[in-house]
């Protein structure tokens, strides 16, 4: 294999692991911030690793300018998706979980 | 409890506001790029006009449900709906106007030339404009909640 097959390979591998850590945050994780948590870091970090893959893997120009695109907007977005989730639960005034408590008191 | 006494009074937020200010210009065109390329690739009239209804949405998000509506005048997504009706109604009755089936765009060839391109990107036009208007509206309206359609006098209570 080549080191370019050798790096995409990677990429997608990684990419992948942390779409999983984000997918198990998101059930496992107890109230809305923990969530908002990981699925915004690790899902950006794991969707835009998995889309440096494939502009990596489809080697014609059009496309991996698109994917490219794709990937500024999604590490642009998420995170801000995550924010505007947190300051609409922090506006309604939801406790955050702390350790101790099994369910935030309200 | 010191977030109890700001609930219901919207705030603004600048990250939330810049991302929207840069993105928005971008998922505008992307709209446009998608309505165009319905006719030989993924994408077509609905999906971009979805597309365009979610910058709406977008701005909603940022400056707050209330400004956005004072902002957007529900007269133009009204012409935006039901101009897009009538341009598809036109292009499709016209055809059979000359003597054709509905929407037999070659029948117009006799005026313009490659006219089946041009109308097939004004029909996707016009599904874009109905689309992402019905959106904005629903999402409008969703965002008004009960309280909206009982004090609006066109709604029979």
């Amino acid at each position: 294999m080549t080191p370019l097959e050798w790096g995409i390979v990677v990429l997608a591998l990684v990419g992948a692991f942390f779409g999983g850590v984000a997918s198990v945050g998101i059930v496992r994780l107890p109230d809305v911030y923990t969530r908002t948590h990981a699925a915004s870091k690790s899902d950006t970090l794991g969707a835009v690793l998995a889309i440096g893959a494939a502009a990596l893997a489809i080697q014609t120009d059009l496309a991996t300018i698109k994917a490219v695109f794709l990937l500024v907007f999604m590490f642009l977005t998420n995170p801000t998706a995550a924010h505007a989730v947190a300051r609409a639960a922090q506006d309604q005034g939801i406790e955050p979980w702390t350790a101790g408590d099994e369910e935030g008191e309200s | 409890m010191s977030s109890d006494e700001r609930t219901g009074l919207y705030v603004e937020s600048t990250i939330i506001m810049t991302t929207v200010r840069v993105v928005s210009p971008f998922v505008l065109t992307f709209a446009l790029f998608v309505m165009f390329h319905g006719a030989n690739s993924p994408g077509g009239g609905f999906q971009g006009g979805v597309i365009a209804g979610s910058v709406v949405m977008m701005l909603a998000f940022a400056y707050g449900i209330d400004a956005a509506r004072d902002w957007l005048d529900v007269r133009v997504v009204a012409a935006l709906a039901s101009g897009g009706v009538l341009t598809f109604a036109a292009i499709g009755l016209g055809t059979m106007l000359l003597g054709g089936n509905f929407l037999e765009y070659h029948l117009y060839e006799q005026f313009i030339s490659h006219v089946v391109a041009y109308a097939i990107e004004l029909v996707e036009l016009a599904i874009g404009g109905i689309v992402a208007s019905v959106a904005i509206g629903l999402f409008f309206l969703l965002a008004a909640g009960f309280g909206h359609a009982v004090d609006s006098p066109e709604d029979e209570s």
